[in-house]
């Protein structure tokens, strides 16, 4: 196996990567190689795609597919190899549905016919691996393909939470088509793939604006709203993951039973939801950020929803009562779809519940782009009167790495004249700290999640249409801590719309060579983190 | 006082002060983490470990529950430490209860004969204000009975799948004049309360292994193969899968429509029962568990993880031949129902 697709991978003196048995995600080789052989047949099937999309007569189930089976290969999304061995068979049934309505056949992995036993699938992983042609190609086209091919992920799996929730454009998957298809050609030349990596960007600025409708569309505008973020008394469920839709779901399962549901990790956003809010046994938000899950899952009373990543390897504390949905697996652990989900109402009884209620403790959430821009002529105001001095925009993942504190340092180092927004999960490291409040508006804005960077955006080309200036000349600074590859597609969005200085961290990607480190920095102006106080002190002083 | 640190295999270190007599069991479980171990007195062998480093004392034990005292191996149970030792764990991390076993009453429910000289035993758990009315446990795992009206305590394995409903079901092969088996075969009637602890034991599916699965068991070594199977069952694995189920006599083997049901759940499971002294008319395999073992891996496979269930004797007999077919010892996972 060969892995190098998030923050945490193995680095060694060599480079960077997972290659050993099992990635340090848990991932193991098998289903590693598994992933491979899906993305490979992808990219042939996104051959065939690409041709009928462009002769307009695309099909709709293929691009479906193509959605959800990237989706399965993100990290903390699926590590079920048997999975991985019926997807792949699905793939291969499509690509020859693709062939016969495109009447011809392409060469590439359109080509590509998997072997029909394990030991068959593993001996032809070669071909797909994602260094595959490295000789030929070099390290920093291989490197720029994958950021292609990561970011692909990230926007296939905003695709996919638009989709579920009736939201389809085809122009998304039409531009996910080309995109695999170009990666199919083995592209050599670097300007062409960062061309195709900035046209990716655009079109997850597309599928972020399309998320946030469905989003927005099925559950209302978020509100500020106070989350309960202690247990009280009663049955209990726990979901986890991003989609609202299973979430919607879980709640309508467990309704007027006396069973209450929280939310963990990137669920919180959840509650800013009106019709997610009205629910009035959606009674708080448990634990932190998804790498303490192990203890949080096994102290929790009763069952756990993992909606979507990023899943660890279930402890036999809680192996019986944790299920998954939609992308995500695990080789033993019950999958449910929306119809199954009577068995985690059953759980919720049987299991004790918590015996007591906490005091309370809230937080507050849910400044999507209407909350924060219904405020703007306070905001405006506040900048004018010199108030408020700044804006840090703290955004992205978590992750259990010990780096990851320059993020806590980092937002309780911002000085009190300048404003907080994030969004993600690595907000956890700081949203229960006492910001305040700063020209009659809280200093902590939690926007959401990692998608609703698109919320952000918008936020931030109003208040430069405002001022009458570009984004780049806002009192904002853009500080990511990236983990995964949703984190990829925000990434090129950003550098797609020309935002710059972007600081990136708590390391670099491990696909990207020096050479591409030196392409992003001096053509993009992204800056890799270095010290909380030093980084803060140079947004201010280059914005003051 | 001194200081134990225990090592598992995943790597992880645990430290725990030990009071001198205290034994290395006793020593952790004061600081709430409980190790795999049953019989507490030496002699089931569930306890087994390995010392690096450091004096002990071991208490009485029985020579077949371990084998290897001469080269530093231990059963925690009987095991007291003169000065820090190091212990090496021989599972992971995760097979470390944080949590108490827990105590909990059962109403026997049913009781069916399952073939000549065994019963399929049916409880309902009592809801428990702390752990709630479902039965939660791994696929593979065992409780332990006290014999009504005795103080002896008799463990047996779980043949069903968790559930919510708070349901346990037992395969039990009776033997004549065992404290247990005269309770179940005389005295036992619907509605009885039994008192259990559990589940415990860390016999149980490398769920993410894709080679090929063998299942071995015999006699009274039913009941956790048979849970693994119906487990196995609700995720419709591609790879190939084996039951070999011995018994010494045909009348004593499972019932028709338990293989009838596993088959149903399993299409790809090939059974294979053999009876060591069949009669005339028998149409399966005729010699031990083992030697069907044998018969099957010699007729070839990709190397497959083989699960051995049952009495001492068989367990030695299958694990020689999977050994003698290549079959790597740590592929090889073993639940022993020596008591
Ligand atoms: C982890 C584990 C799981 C198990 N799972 C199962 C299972 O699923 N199904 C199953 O059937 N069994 C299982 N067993 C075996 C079970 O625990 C008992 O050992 C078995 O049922 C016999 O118990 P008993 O009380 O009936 O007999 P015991 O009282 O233990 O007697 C056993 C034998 O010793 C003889 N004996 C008893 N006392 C004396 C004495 N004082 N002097 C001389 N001889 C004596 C008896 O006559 C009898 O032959 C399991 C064991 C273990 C360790
Ligand atoms: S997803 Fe990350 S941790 Fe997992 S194998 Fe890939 S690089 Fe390693
Ligand atoms: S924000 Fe990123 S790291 Fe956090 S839960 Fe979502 S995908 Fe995982």
């Amino acid at each position: 196996m060969f892995c190098f697709q998030c923050e945490q991978t193995a680095r060694t003196d060599t480079g960077a990567g997972c290659a050993t048995a099992k990635g340090v995600c848990g991932k193991d080789e098998t289903t590693s190689d598994l992933q491979d052989l899906l993305i490979y047949q992808l990219k042939g099937i996104g051959q065939y795609a690409h041709l009928l999309h462009q002769q307009g007569r695309p099909d709709a189930a293929a691009d479906s597919f193509i959605l959800y089976a990237l989706f399965t290969t993100l990290t903390n999304v699926n590590f079920n190899r048997a999975r991985f061995q019926e997807m792949i068979a699905e793939a291969a049934r499509i690509r020859d549905r693709l062939q016969e309505a495109a009447g011809t056949r392409l060469a590439g992995p359109a080509a590509f016919q998997p072997a029909n036993d394990l030991t068959g699938l593993l001996a032809q992983a070669s071909i797909a691996s994602v260094r595959a042609g490295l000789d030929a190609a070099g390290a920093d086209v291989i490197g720029l393909r994958a950021l292609v091919l990561y970011g692909l992920k990230g926007v296939a799996a905003y695709a996919h939470h638009a989709e579920v929730l009736g939201q389809t454009r085809e122009a998304v998957g039409a531009g996910i088509a080309q995109a695999l298809s170009f990666l199919a050609s083995e592209p050599v030349d670097i300007e062409d793939i960062l061309e195709e990596a900035l046209a990716l960007g655009r079109l997850n600025f597309t599928v972020m604006e399309t998320l946030d409708a469905a989003n927005t569309g099925t559950y209302g505008t978020p509100a500020p709203t106070n989350v309960r973020i202690t247990p009280v008394a009663g049955k209990a469920v726990l979901v986890s993951g991003h989609d609202l839709r299973d979430l919607e779901a879980v709640l309508e399962a467990t309704k007027d039973m006396g069973i209450n549901v929280y939310t963990h990790g990137e669920l919180l956003p959840a509650h800013s939801y009106p019709k997610l809010h009205a629910y009035p046994h959606l009674a708080g938000n448990y634990g932190g950020a998804w790498q303490n899950q192990q203890q949080e899952f096994a102290a929790f009373p009763g069952p756990v929803v993992m909606t979507s990543n990023c899943l660890i390897e279930p402890l036999p504390a809680y192996r019986n009562r944790i299920f998954t949905m939609g992308p995500v697996g695990w080789p033993g652990i019950k999958h449910l779809g929306h119809g199954d989900l009577a068995i985690v109402a059953q759980a919720a009884k049987a299991l004790p519940g918590f015996a007591e209620t906490a005091p309370e403790k809230t937080i507050t959430i849910g400044f999507g782009r209407d909350a924060v821009l219904g405020a703007a002529e306070t905001v405006i105001g506040a900048v004018k009167s010199g108030a408020i001095k700044h804006f840090f925009l703290i955004g992205g993942c978590d992750g259990a790495a010990p780096g990851r504190n320059y993020y806590t340092e980092f937002a309780d180092a911002v000085p009190e004249d300048a404003m907080v927004l994030t969004l993600g999960c690595g907000k956890y490291r700081f949203n229960t700290h006492d910001f305040g409040t700063i020209g009659g508006l809280p200093r902590l804005l939690d926007l959401g999640q990692c998608n609703d960077t698109y919320s952000a955006l918008v936020i931030a080309q109003a208040l430069a249409g405002a001022f009458g200036c570009g984004v780049n000349e806002l009192p904002l600074s853009l500080v990511v801590s990236w983990f995964e590859q949703k984190a990829a597609a925000v990434f090129l969005t950003l550098l797609a719309l020309g935002v710059r200085n972007v600081r990136l961290g708590p390391t670099l990607p491990g696909f990207l060579t020096p050479a591409l480190v030196d392409v992003l920095v001096n053509r993009f102006g992204v800056l890799p983190v270095t010290e909380a106080k030093a980084d803060i002190a140079a947004a201010m002083g280059r914005a003051a | 006082m001194t200081e134990i640190t225990l090592l598992t295999r995943d790597g992880v270190r645990l430290n725990v002060p030990c009071a001198p007599g205290q034994t290395v069991l006793a020593a952790a479980a004061a600081e709430n983490l409980h190790l795999p171990a049953m019989c507490g007195c030496g002699n089931c062998g569930q306890c087994h470990a390995h010392v690096s480093t450091g004096g002990y004392e071991m208490g009485a034990y029985s020579p077949v529950a371990l084998p290897d005292a001469a080269q530093g191996g231990v059963l925690l149970c009987r095991c007291m430490p003169h000065d820090d030792l190091v212990v090496e764990l021989p599972y992971d991390d995760a097979n470390i209860s944080r949590r108490a076993i827990p105590e909990r009453e059962a109403v026997i429910e049913s009781i069916t004969q399952a073939g000549a000289g065994a019963m399929m035993l049916a409880l309902q758990l009592r809801p428990d204000e702390t752990l709630g009315s479902g039965a939660d446990f791994i696929p593979g795992q065992y409780m332990e009975f006290t014999v009504p009206g005795m103080e002896i305590k008799r463990a047996y394995s779980l043949a069903n799948l968790p559930n919510w409903d708070g349901r346990l079901e037992f395969l039990i092969r009776l033997v004549p004049g065992g404290a247990f088996s005269t309770y179940l075969g005389t005295q036992a009637t619907v509605g009885d309360a039994l008192h259990l602890r559990g589940p415990m034991g860390h016999f149980k599916l490398d769920e993410a292994s894709p080679r090929p699965r063998v299942l071995v068991g015999g006699g009274c070594g039913a009941a956790p193969l048979v849970s693994l199977l119906r487990h196995m069952a609700g995720y419709q694995e591609w790879q190939p899968e084996y039951l070999v189920f011995g018994v010494n006599r045909e009348e004593e083997m499972l019932p028709q429509v338990l293989f009838d049901e596993l088959r149903a759940g399993l299409p790809q499971l090939r059974i294979i029962q053999a009876v060591w002294h069949p009669s005339q008319g028998w149409g399966g395999f005729s010699g031990t568990a083992a030697e069907a073992l044998d018969a099957l891996l010699a007729e070839g496979m990709e190397s497959p993880d083989v699960y051995l269930c049952g009495p001492p004797k068989m367990l030695g007999a299958a694990r020689a031949v999977a050994g003698a077919h290549d079959v790597p010892t740590e592929r090889i996972f073993i639940e022993s129902l020596a008591g």
